[in-house]
């Protein structure tokens, strides 16, 4: 079968453009200057966009979401662990919904 | 090689989060006509869960292959701030290593490799590695078996465990605080998204990357003051 499905185009296409994406933002982070502000600024880099994407998170929930959050990370603060925090979590968005009605 | 244990232990808790997505995906997949092969094909070459729902979910809804194929991409744009911090953890290796460890990059063995620097343990090269290839192992075997008998399981959300990445990443986040000067650039990007994704049309993908990209923007140029 020399006919290409949608599917295969969709697989090899996002597996080349990943490829792409992956390897271009490596070479893109070493070419850049290893100190000074763009290193700071790649340094600082993990934790801006994962507060982006917490906060995006939370942004799409509700008071259930918001008072799960508000659980999680005050047991991270205390526990600093990540099992107990996803745990809690989970069980207080558990409850909450319950309590709440779906949140 | 411990690294790669320790990598490969510390990430199971979210493996097991991933794994029921990847059941989800499983179905979402066979219902839009995809067999358990072609599934397990592209878990491993695309290994990208949004990206992999986003794109396929398109192709059921009838969308073609070019739009579906946008939709993926666009939400993988993120991954390219990601390996960009990888420099010092790949730097100086043979191009089929940073070839793995680029492509074994998931948001979680990434942030989770950052937090356990950012917290004085070991992680480097193989820590990710590890941690990426135990997120492989079970998104795959999820993601296949899943084509066969999701359709029986409970959906995520009944169970909060919809909520299981949010509370990893706070956790994650809580490894990565460095301080007063994680301040502003957090707050910034928090600030960014939270605005552009409800006042403005815009993408919420595109409002995350452009977030991360300001709160570091102002880092580099404040990091002198701090």
């Amino acid at each position: 079968m020399l006919e290409l499905s949608d599917f295969t185009i969709v697989i090899a296409g996002l597996a080349a453009a990943n490829l792409v994406i992956r390897l271009g933002g490596y070479y893109l982070g070493a070419a850049l200057p290893q100190s000074g502000a763009w290193a700071r600024g790649l340094q600082a880099l993990p934790g801006t966009l994962i507060t982006a994407l917490v906060t995006l998170q939370l942004l799409n929930g509700g008071p259930a979401e918001w008072g799960a959050g508000a659980v999680a990370l005050l047991v991270a603060i205390v526990t600093r662990s990540l099992p107990v925090t996803m745990i809690t979590g989970i069980l207080t968005i558990y409850i909450l919904r319950r309590m709440l009605g779906g949140g | 090689m411990q690294q790669f244990r320790s990598g490969f232990r510390d990430v199971v808790p979210l493996a097991l989060g991933g794994a029921l997505y990847g059941l989800a995906f499983g179905l979402l997949a066979a219902q839009a006509g995809m067999g358990a092969l072609q599934t397990g094909v592209m878990g491993t070459v695309v290994f990208s869960g949004s990206a992999q729902f986003v794109a396929v979910e398109r192709l059921a809804a009838g969308a073609g292959a070019g739009a579906a194929l946008i939709a993926g991409v666009a939400l993988n744009l993120r991954i390219l701030l990601m390996t960009a911090s990888l420099r010092d953890v790949l730097a100086g290796r043979p191009f089929w290593q940073k070839l793995l460890g680029v492509h074994l990059t998931t948001d979680e063995s990434w942030a989770l490799m950052h937090a356990t620097r950012a917290k004085g343990g070991a992680a480097g090269y193989w820590y990710l590695v590890g941690a990426g290839t135990c997120m492989m192992a079970m998104w795959v075997a999820a993601t296949t078996l899943g084509t066969g008998f999701a359709a029986t399981l409970p959906a995520p959300r009944a169970l909060g465990i919809d909520f299981a990445f949010t509370a990893a990443f706070i956790a994650i986040l809580r490894g990565l605080w460095s301080g007063a000067r994680d301040v502003v650039p957090w707050a910034a990007s928090a600030v960014t998204v939270a605005v552009l994704a409800k006042l403005t049309p815009m993408e919420p993908s595109w409002a995350l990357v452009i977030g991360g990209i300001l709160g570091a923007v102002l880092a580099g140029i404040g990091g002198r003051n701090a």
